[in-house]
């Protein structure tokens, strides 16, 4: 296999491309490659014992054949799309998969996946749903027993040390990426919608320590460069996940500048650091509960309130996207929904709604997760932008 | 469905009305409920691990989700989901969440019950009870229904163990102490909800009415392996109900099912079968098309036999809890065994999906079908997204053939009963095939 020698954009653009181009090579090498679905499997873990987590992702110019006959059509067409992947061979080398329970059908998925594809080693993360004290103390115990399977696997001790150590690695790569997300504060930003896609993508399916690198080259590229984007609308995104970039190159194509995201394949599982104390383990269960920010975990403005207080709600549950609209001065929200995607779906009206009560304008785009689908929603786009113009 | 009301073929226990009948008082008394200004809640089902501490508060529940298939049954349900859709919900999501929402959006418009709301209507609740049992819409609809009512809501954490995962060493023990930690939690938040402390005598009785209730129910369900069997699936749907919403009182409950046990039986000593020939021996995944029930007769008129269903709708196989101090710790443990009470033989058998997947197998082979119906459900991604797993695992591992015959839970324009009926003679023959497989291949049916 031959070495790539692109740097910085170029390399993120190749890697994105390609996206298992480098584990690929790494596995020549020895290494075991673990893929993982969605962003409550802890990373960290796995690179403590020198496992190298892969992103588990779907393609969306790939027409999904042989998925129907395991999961049916009326599911996620990403996570059917990602299954269909897998079973055509396409992550065959992988050595393994860790899934947790993001979404009801990410949770059925990880016992197909285990029943179709067989892989060498999995284990299957039943992260719970709240924030109450007993389901924090519950998800460190479900991090015990993963640790515990992982050490069988590996046949290593999975030390404070070595954990703390790949925490620090994973901090600092989320610390890099927050920078990055500042170069999308001025206007025009120094860094497109499209790029940072093809960034985060490719940190997904690097080693941390490869991602850092990446990511100082691009942060130092796009610095000096004085060719980046022009002045557009500032749009944020919000939503199911984004895996491929030609929804955000519509956009962006169309006269937006896509400054912001609360995506899955964005800022959602960077921006939180795992705020180190004296427990590791208690620091992971921590932040992949309670930090990481997600329709799939229940939030209320007062956990055990008697009344309600739907605007308080609001307040607890989407403050932090108002946050970043207003830091990175965004003029309106797309509001964007995988068909059949539930946790998203029943989140549209109350999003609308808090967005509405801070006066900014959002739009609701469904997508069916297919190359061909994205036509249509061009001219709504287009709509919104003027509307905002 | 021509001649629909003519066609009256499968044998009804009358054991089962008065428990049907129990759904329409459960409506009937939250509504009283409500006008005497007492306590009542909208529940998602949550396989009794909160009914019966709502029951022992003296709040009256109703299941929205249940609501929803009276509302599909009674034509009520174009008119809320077009609300919902006008309100900015998706339509690909659960047909009953967006009949709750349409429904709740209305009756805040009004500020009272709709009128022509079917069963009398829900009441305006003091509490939503959401839960962590399987589907997403579990919790996220009572969420939105926020936009609509002034009811808090409770999200009653319920692990999925089943898997291999969950049968890690110390797993078990540990998942029910986080359940035992999150009820105790909830009485209180139910007492300070309703201003009164939580009557641990009457729980005790009723969590022990219940378990009951549940073995009453699994026995007269262990029955049916009879050949010919002798209750029908038409009949366990109108029965489920008053088990799986806890809709009257467990104790009187536990009865009626004890009834329908002695009646099931002498059906069986009279060697009577539930439909007038019984040639083919029938699983039905998932929910039925609730609105075109008479379905059955007509494929009951070809020896169709439906002998055992969804999983998700049973009781849980009973165990000993009687040692058990806590009544919390039996509920606990109850609602756990219904989650892994089959993982034992799908660890056996090496199947990874110790609930909906592997329950399947063992019904289909304890109960010696020949065939499955499995019912799609467009907007339910839970009582779908495992029945093509289901399919294939059935005929790889058994030999037992799949019929899809896709539907929707409310909208009745996507089940099409002619073109499932025209499907019926090509599938006997499939049927009658894989009976010859299966003996080829020293299979006992």
């Amino acid at each position: 296999m031959v070495e790539k020698k692109a740097k910085g954009l170029a390399r993120a653009k190749e890697s994105y491309q390609d996206p298992s181009y480098r584990v690929k090579q790494l596995k020549a090498k020895g290494k075991k490659i673990i893929g993982y679905l969605c962003i409550y499997p802890p990373l960290e873990m796995m690179t403590a014992l020198d496992l190298v987590p892969y992103r588990l992702f779907g393609d969306i110019r790939e027409p999904i054949t042989q998925a129907d006959s395991c999961l049916p059509t009326c599911v996620c067409p990403f996570l059917r799309s990602t299954l269909d992947l897998g079973l055509k061979g396409k992550y065959d080398f992988l050595d393994g998969v860790v899934m947790a329970h993001a979404c009801e059908v990410g949770e059925k998925l990880a016992h197909i996946w285990r029943t179709y594809l067989t892989p060498p080693y999995s284990f299957y993360i039943d992260t719970p749903h709240t924030k109450h004290e007993a389901a924090l103390e519950y998800h460190r115990k479900l991090l015990v027993d993963f640790k515990k399977s992982l050490e069988s696997y590996t046949g290593k001790e999975l030390s404070a040390d070595k954990l703390e150590q790949a925490i620090r690695g994973w901090n600092q790569q989320r610390a890099l990426v927050r920078e990055l997300y500042e170069m999308k504060k001025p206007d025009p930003p120094l860094i497109s919608g499209v790029e940072t896609l093809q960034v985060m993508k490719a940190l997904m399916t690097i080693p941390p320590e490869e991602g850092n690198e990446l990511l100082r080259e691009v942060i130092s590229e796009v610095k000096e460069r004085k060719d980046g984007p022009k002045k557009g609308t500032r749009l944020l995104i919000w939503g199911s996940i984004i895996d491929d970039v030609a929804l955000i190159e519509m956009m962006e194509e169309s006269g937006a500048n896509v400054v912001m995201d609360d995506t899955c394949v964005g800022s959602r599982p960077f921006f939180p650091d795992v705020e180190m104390t004296t427990d590791p383990l208690d620091d992971l269960a921590r932040r992949y509960l309670l930090d990481l920010k997600c329709p799939r975990t229940f939030e209320v403005a007062v956990f055990g309130e008697t009344k309600k207080n739907y605007m308080a709600d609001l307040e607890a549950r989407f403050s932090y996207v108002r946050d970043y609209a207003k830091e990175w001065n965004v003029k309106g929200v797309i509001l964007y929904g995988l068909r059949y995607c539930d946790i998203h779906g029943y989140e549209v009206p109350q999003i609308k709604d808090y967005f509405d009560s801070v006066g900014l304008p959002s739009i609701y785009l469904e997508h069916d997760y297919s190359e061909a689908a994205l036509a249509p929603l061009r001219t709504r786009v287009q709509a919104f932008l003027e509307v905002l113009r | 469905m021509a001649n629909e009301k003519k066609k009256k073929v499968i044998k009804r226990l009358k054991s089962m009305y008065p428990l049907r009948g129990l759904v329409d008082k459960m409506y009937e008394r939250a509504v009283e409920y409500s006008k005497e200004g007492k306590p009542t809640a909208w529940c998602m089902v949550n396989w009794w691990g909160g009914d019966s501490l709502l029951r022992a508060m003296d709040i009256a529940a109703v299941y929205p989700e249940d609501y929803g298939a009276v509302c599909a049954a009674f034509g009520a349900a174009p008119k809320y989901l077009e609300r919902a859709n006008s309100e900015g919900f998706p339509d690909h999501m659960c047909g009953y969440a967006r009949n709750g929402l349409g429904y709740a959006c209305l009756m805040k418009e009004l500020g009272r019950i709709p009128e022509g709301a079917p069963m009398g209507g829900l009441p305006k609740p003091t509490l939503l009870l959401s839960s962590g049992y399987f589907c997403d819409t579990r919790y996220k609809w009572f969420q939105a229904l926020g936009r609509y009512l002034d009811a808090p809501q409770w999200f009653l954490e319920m692990p999925h163990p089943g898997v291999k995962e969950s049968f890690a060493e110390g797993a078990q023990e540990y998942t029910i102490d986080f359940l035992v930690k999150e009820l105790r939690e909830f009485v209180a938040f139910l007492e300070r909800l309703v201003g009164k402390k939580m009557d641990w005598d009457r729980l005790e009785e009723i969590v022990n009415d219940t378990i009951e209730m549940n073995r009453a129910w699994y026995e007269v369900n262990d029955l049916r392996k009879a050949k010919p069997c002798p209750m029908h699936s038409r009949d366990f749907w109108s029965s489920m109900p008053a088990s799986l919403y806890v809709a009257g009182d467990p104790k009187e409950t536990a009865v009626s099912y004890k009834n329908m046990y002695d009646e099931v039986k002498e059906r069986i000593d009279k060697r009577e079968a539930a439909i007038p020939e019984e040639k083919y021996r029938l699983a039905f995944a998932e929910l039925p098309p609730w609105h075109s029930l008479a379905f059955f007769d007509e494929l009951a008129e070809r020896g169709w036999n439906f002998v055992v269903e969804s999983w998700s709708y049973q009781p849980p196989k009973p165990i000993d809890l009687s040692k058990v101090s806590d009544p919390l710790e039996r509920v606990a443990r109850h609602t756990y065994q219904y989650f892994a009470g089959f993982f034992e033989g799908a660890y056996k058998t090496g199947e990874q999906l110790g609930y909906f997947g592997y329950p399947y197998l063992e019904y289909v082979r304890e109960y010696k079908c020949d065939g499955l119906i499995a019912h799609p459900l467009l907007t339910c991604r839970t009582a779908t997204n495992h029945q093509m797993y289901v399919k294939d695992r059935l005929m790889k591992v058994l030999k037992v053939p799949t019929l899809v015959v896709e539907g929707d839970i409310v909208d009745l324009k996507l089940f099409n009963p002619e073109e499932a009926l025209r499907q019926a003679g090509p599938f006997e023959e499939t049927m009658e095939h894989y009976r010859d497989v299966r003996r080829k291949e020293g299979l006992d049916w």
